[in-house]
């Protein structure tokens, strides 16, 4: 019976192209059909009877053991004609058996064609659904970059001192990816932590030398006491790169009404001593000069270290 | 007056935070903490004192609202006209 049940299986499995493993089974159950036909000599079971009937096939067929498939079924006439007794297919499996027809070379096509046919559809389907992807992440790089366009952040050209005495304009740092902040150096907790945090971001990225060197700047909104000797006390305790900003007040007027940097002085208390109510913020600076990003103080260095990364990535492709 | 160095920074720092947790401590009792406020002060410009006092005002403030809750002021009335 199982026998039986695994030649139906077979030519159903056929049909959903299954070729080897099928004609394989049926192979199988073939030859052991017969064998056991000829060893027990009995002829009583109705399937064995019909299989032995069938047993000079399984001798000489071996390679082409898809004409065995058809074996049984080659001879439709006979099949059909001849009584089995109570053994008989359904009736569909006997036509579409028949519908095959006799010629194995086509179904090897057949199969071969259907499996090039589905692996240039599926490719297709990736190459397409990869291209399409690709295009709508360009798509919004270009996006965002018209937006901070539009919002035209440090599009001009500043001037200033640095912590050594020599002048500085923007231009001077084109080339370079710039970490900006704007601060004073009386700043009581929020600029050196801020400072703190830009100098370990630089020191992370540092450390990994694909990529390309930042250049972290810290401008003083504070111009009247941060001059250039004071700046450069200040800028030792962080990052060695850091450069310090300085000029006069228009001069450090332009650059913070460049960035739109928000500073007002405190009332001064009897020593003259007060403190400079300012923007919070680090802006990161592409090497075109262009403001791509900006951090606050929510943002912890290993996230700023990690948008950086990105943005470098990012510019590099396009 | 130049601006306090990093060690400067972190001394007062350091006096700020005892402040604060005696404070803590004590239920806001400032006598009870008059020597780290003297510590405090003395290792702090004026300035900083000043800016990290109100600072601890809001910080309980903060607190204040967050654990308590708050009555929303009444919004501009109605035009009158």
């Amino acid at each position: 019976m199982l026998c039986l049940e695994r030649r139906m299986l077979g030519l159903v499995g056929f049909i959903g192209s299954d070729l080897h493993a099928t004609s394989g089974r049926l192979l199988r159950c073939t030859l052991r059909s017969s064998t056991v036909q000829q060893t027990s000599g009995s002829t009583h079971h109705p399937q064995r009877a019909w299989l032995s009937s069938q047993a000079p096939l399984c001798g000489h067929h071996t390679p082409k053991h898809r004409t065995r498939l058809y074996g049984p079924f080659t001879h439709p006439q006979q099949t059909l004609g001849s009584s089995r007794g109570p053994f008989s297919l359904p009736l569909f499996t006997q036509r579409v058996a028949l519908s095959q027809g006799p010629n194995t070379s086509t179904a090897k096509i057949r199969l071969r064609t259907r499996l090039v046919v589905t692996l240039l559809f599926g490719g297709g389907l990736l190459g397409t659904w990869w291209y399409v992807r690709n295009e709508k992440q360009q798509n919004h790089r270009m996006q965002r970059i018209e937006q901070l366009k539009k919002v035209a952040l440090g599009q001009g050209d500043f001037s200033l001192l640095d912590h050594r005495g020599h002048r500085r304009t923007k231009r001077d740092f084109l080339g370079s990816w710039v970490l900006l902040y704007f601060g004073f150096t009386h700043c009581p907790d929020i600029c050196p932590d801020e400072l703190d945090k830009i100098s370990a971001v630089v020191s992370a990225l540092d450390k990994d030398r694909s990529l390309p060197a930042v250049q972290p700047l810290f401008v003083t909104v504070d111009p009247e006491r941060d001059n250039v000797a004071a700046l450069e006390r200040y800028v030792k305790d962080f990052h060695p790169r850091l450069i310090g900003l300085t000029g006069t007040p228009e001069e450090v007027k332009v650059a913070g009404k460049d960035y739109r940097v928000y500073a007002s002085p405190g009332p001064k208390d009897e020593d003259g001593d007060y403190i400079v109510d300012h923007t919070i913020l680090i802006y990161l600076v592409n090497p075109d000069g262009l403001f791509l990003d900006y951090y606050n103080r929510m943002k912890d260095d290993v996230q700023i270290a990690e948008s950086i990364r990105n943005h470098m990535k990012s510019y590099v492709k396009l | 007056m130049s601006a306090p160095n990093s060690n400067q920074r972190k001394a007062c720092w350091g006096a700020r935070d005892e402040l604060w947790k005696c404070l803590d401590d004590n239920q806001d009792n400032a006598a009870s903490c008059e020597k780290f406020q003297k510590e405090f002060e003395a290792s702090c410009p004026a300035q900083w004192v000043k800016y990290f006092t109100k600072r601890r005002d809001f910080l309980k403030y903060k607190e204040k609202m967050q654990t308590e809750g708050f009555e929303p002021a009444d919004g501009p009335k109605e035009s009158q006209s």
